[in-house]
């Protein structure tokens, strides 16, 4: 089997890293966070292995040794997250999700709110039903939202709101 | 009479002078057509690019540019200005063929100078500094469209800037093909470029004309596949008319950059590139006011 890896940084990250964590049924969400913002301040890039086989082995091998040690340039010191992170890893192997990994560019969010309107806007961004995925949309997309909004809904209307600013911000500069 | 392809976009580092000169190439190369590239741009890359440094130094210092050619011959232009042109340029054997080839009006770092001057040297004898532009910008364009007796197609390689040249060539351009690189501020760029080409103030006088009809098309350059190039470029195609060729980010396309003395093939000097260059070519001389009058090569 050929080995391919992926690189992934920034927002793409922190979703692989929400992604593995998820795996984790007893490590509770805000747990799940604090790790995410530790390993984002610590882990400037990954480089996972694409293919399904070896994600499973990856994956394997991640629970047999410290997490750090996926990245490509090592942590300097674990902190509490990591800790809690080791301390509620599972002894078992674990699978990756087989559920293709959300893109944040699916929903074109300026071009559905120019073409089909706002409502249209937001029943498409209604039907990410996960907050961490609407998320990582407005960062891809460059729409600013408020990191303090939980419900997906909140997620939305500050998604469309921050596309309404960026088309009119284009519109002012053209004059 | 020529017709007459400006490469513009206000934003530097998008590819202008490369896909000059490559469609400079194809033109000549594929379909058969005399080509005159004018390097209207004060870094003289396309110049660069298809005599190197050494001939573009000696036309310098002969005094033949674009920059002696508008000083020249700017109260008179004679008949003949072929004196100016450095005809069987750039490094490509294919792009001389039976009837195509390439030539080159040089460009000149003293460009921008010299046209100061002439707006100086206007402005005694006309007090309206709008009415004198006006008048410099005119005079520019006929000089260029002087060229355009001796040529099938004059590729107007534009600045980034605003020059009067830069404007000069906006207005008499049959086609302005703008390169551009989807990223965040591109966007801006694009705007603008449109609004000069259809001579529009606002972004609402833009969208009253349907995007088959503008006079520029855009390209898409230094594609490198990222998700994000993707949604900027749909977000885009609401706005501007987008060329469907796609020009990815290439090394032969940056080494293509260089001139070589030795003259070779089309398929040596860009390689992984033709492909992209082949559906440029083709689409861009299929706009209606572009298409060629002779038949392209066999």
């Amino acid at each position: 089997m050929t080995r391919k890896t992926k690189a992934l940084s920034g927002a793409s990250q922190d979703a692989y890293f929400r992604r593995v964590l998820k795996t984790y049924p007893d490590l509770p969400e805000d747990a799940r966070e604090r790790i995410v913002r530790q390993l984002r301040s610590e882990i400037a890039q990954l480089r996972i292995r694409t293919t399904a086989r070896e994600s499973a082995l990856a994956a394997h091998e991640d629970a047999q040794r410290e997490p750090a040690a996926v990245a490509k340039e090592p942590a300097p010191a674990a902190g509490p997250a990591l800790e809690a992170f080791t301390a509620s890893a599972p002894s078992a192997p674990i699978e990756l999700p087989r559920a293709a990994p959300f893109d944040p560019f699916a929903i074109n969010v300026i071009v559905v709110l120019r073409t089909e309107g706002k409502d249209a806007a937001l029943e498409a961004l209604n039907a990410v039903a996960d907050a961490d995925n609407l998320r990582l949309l407005a960062r891809e997309q460059r729409l600013s939202v408020d990191e303090d909004l939980v419900t997906p809904e909140a997620l939305s209307a500050a998604i469309v709101a921050a596309a309404e600013r960026r088309i009119a911000n284009r519109r002012a500069a053209a004059g | 009479m020529a017709r007459f392809l400006a490469v513009s976009n206000r934003k530097g580092g998008v590819g202008k002078s490369t896909t000059a000169v490559m469609l400079a190439h194809a033109a000549a190369a594929w379909g058969n057509q005399r080509v005159l590239v004018m390097d209207l741009d004060t870094q003289c890359n396309a110049s660069l690019m298809l005599v190197g440094g050494e001939a573009f130094a000696k036309a310098r210092r002969a005094g033949l540019t674009i920059a002696d050619y508008i000083y020249d011959r700017f109260d008179n232009v004679a008949d003949d200005e072929s004196g100016y042109v450095l005809n069987g340029v750039g490094d490509v054997a294919h792009a001389m063929t039976r009837q195509g080839r390439v030539s080159l009006l040089p460009g000149s770092q003293k460009l921008e100078d010299i046209q100061g001057e002439l707006f100086l040297k206007q402005s005694k004898k006309d007090i309206d500094a709008d009415a004198v532009a006006v008048q410099v910008r005119g005079r520019m364009r006929r000089m260029m469209k002087h060229f355009g007796m001796d040529f099938d197609l004059v590729v107007l390689d534009c600045p980034p800037g605003l020059s009067f040249a830069a404007l000069a060539a906006l207005d008499l351009a049959d086609l302005v093909l703008v390169p551009f690189r989807p990223d965040f501020v591109s966007q801006f760029a694009l705007d603008q470029v449109a609004q000069l080409v259809e001579r529009v103030e606002t972004h609402d006088d833009l969208q009253d004309i349907p995007l088959g009809e503008r006079r520029y098309v855009c390209l898409a350059n230094t594609l490198k596949g990222a998700g994000e190039e993707r949604m900027l470029l749909d977000q885009l195609a609401l706005d501007h008319p987008l060329l469907k060729t796609r020009m990815p980010l290439l090394d032969s396309i940056a080494r293509a950059f260089d001139w070589d003395e030795r003259k070779k093939s089309m398929e040596q000097k860009y390689q992984d590139a033709i492909p992209f260059m082949r559906a440029l070519h083709d689409e861009v001389f299929a706009v209606p006011h572009m298409k060629p009058e002779l038949e392209p090569a066999a």
